[in-house]
């Protein structure tokens, strides 16, 4: 991950690094993301964790006028715009103590539940019926996914023998990523780490996997 | 057993999936398809971080009005819990659609949009066709084909977005299976056939044109119709 700055890596060779070093003043090192109160992600977390009033303010500084600029970009149109802003940020404080790093960088987090709330607006502003939303078509990773697999996980450790040969019938990734989930009852990072995937693969992998499974064992009772 | 998908929505179609720039017919589509498809959801979240990288990092617009307003009226909102959130996921009543022999579970975005209720209405050649009203743009449907059907050969006049669910179905350009993406232009002519059966969704922008014998009777109809459902909606 390249947000992370060079000297993270400390095992690199002597040479490079001395060589990173000969051209980066020190105090020109960016901090870690995770670190850094004035970070995006701090900021956010700090807004979800506390209701930091002035952690709020310096995000509707740094994102009101580029979610408006969004706004201008998707519905040509003002008003519509003006009114994004206000529920995109509405829906960032309200929002907030769902977040975490797991869910990528606060950029990524505010940019989609800005695009969702214009597409839904802009449904709304045309009348169209109100059978799909902006949700269901950008699943939100993490919500309910959390819920899901814990009442899986409950299941299969019971029925584990009988679902051997289902679970055998999955694709050789998705059973890997199944079967340190499940059997050897890893985190989904320490998962990741384990079969080197990025975190996201990994989590669409198991939904796959899960998803399949399911499906092959039938309604429970 | 795997489906892995031989065709695959196009990186343009992708990136404006992600910035949300189509149409809620082709979206619920794309989506259907990403749940499906490993490797364009990969694609697609990639191309996503990409495009909020993008926007986070453009200067603001000076002209732009300030908003700072609105803060105390947001701060003074009670936020989200967590349990709060998770149980708005659940799934949709409808999630499978029953064919002759099986049923086909769908995808979790397909599923919301059949809640609505299908109504399956027969058309020559052993087709079946359920629509569902997502949006007043696009006219989408479910089309079955009975194993051994054919639809009369036809050309569009828009473009036309097909999604295979099950069983597969061949035309001109291909043999198509489960988890396949294709877009049909006004240019392609074509005539699909299914020996085993298919389910798929589609999304058309605009109506069929039928190109040969007594189907091309139904053309004036197919645009009266065509029009008169888009009305109705509007």
């Amino acid at each position: 991950m390249y947000a992370l700055s060079p000297n993270v890596n400390n095992f690199t060779a002597g040479s490079i690094a001395a060589k990173d070093r000969a051209k980066t003043p020190v105090n020109q090192i960016k901090p870690l993301a995770k670190t850094d109160p004035n970070s995006d992600e701090s900021l956010l977390i700090a807004v979800g964790n506390t209701q930091d009033t002035s952690a709020f303010n310096q995000l509707f500084i740094r994102f009101s006028k580029k979610i408006f600029a969004m706004g201008m970009k998707l519905t040509r149109n003002e008003q519509v715009a003006h009114d994004l802003v206000q529920e995109a940020m509405l829906t960032v404080w309200q929002k907030a103590p769902l977040y975490d790093l797991d869910r990528g960088t606060a950029q990524s987090w505010i940019f989609t539940l800005t695009r969702n709330r214009c597409f839904d607006m802009l449904r709304k502003q045309k009348r169209q019926p109100n059978t799909i939303s902006a949700d269901d078509i950008w699943p939100t990773e993490g919500d309910g996914d959390a819920v899901f697999v814990n009442e899986e996980r409950g299941s299969l450790e019971v029925e584990i023998a009988q679902i051997e040969r289902f679970y055998s019938d999955l694709p050789d990734a998705q059973q890997a990523v199944v079967k340190q989930i499940f059997v050897l009852d890893r985190t989904h990072e320490e998962a990741a780490k384990a079969l080197q995937i990025p975190l996201g693969t990994l989590k669409s992998r198991l939904r796959l996997g899960v998803g399949k499974l399911r499906q092959l064992i039938g309604p429970t009772p | 057993m795997t489906n892995t998908a031989n065709f695959h929505p196009s990186l343009e179609l992708l990136t404006d999936f992600s910035q949300g720039k189509l149409a809620t017919g082709i979206s619920v589509a794309l989506s259907a398809h990403l749940e499906l498809c490993e490797i364009c959801q990969e694609k697609a979240s990639k191309l996503e971080s990409e495009a909020a990288k993008f926007w986070a990092k453009a200067a603001d617009d000076k002209t732009s009005p300030d908003f700072s307003d609105m803060i105390s009226a947001i701060v003074g909102q009670a936020q989200t819990t967590y349990d709060e959130s998770a149980g708005k996921q659940e799934r949709p009543p409808v999630n499978e659609i029953h064919m002759l022999h099986h049923s086909v579970t769908l995808p979790r975005v397909l599923a919301k949009a059949a809640s609505q209720g299908l109504v399956w209405k027969t058309l020559a050649g052993g087709i079946k066709r359920a629509s569902v009203i997502v949006d007043n743009k696009t006219q989408c449907e479910f089309i079955y084909m009975t194993p051994g059907s054919q639809v009369p050969v036809h050309r569009h006049q828009g473009s036309e977005v097909t999604l295979v669910l099950d069983g597969s179905f061949s035309d001109e350009l291909g043999h198509y299976r489960a988890t396949d993406f294709m877009v049909r232009t006004k240019d392609n002519l074509h005539k699909p056939t299914s020996e085993e059966g298919c389910l798929c969704f589609a999304v058309l922008d605009s109506p069929l044109t039928f190109t040969k014998g007594f189907a091309k009777l139904m053309n004036p109809l197919i645009e009266y119709k065509f029009r008169k459902a888009l009305a109705a909606r509007a």
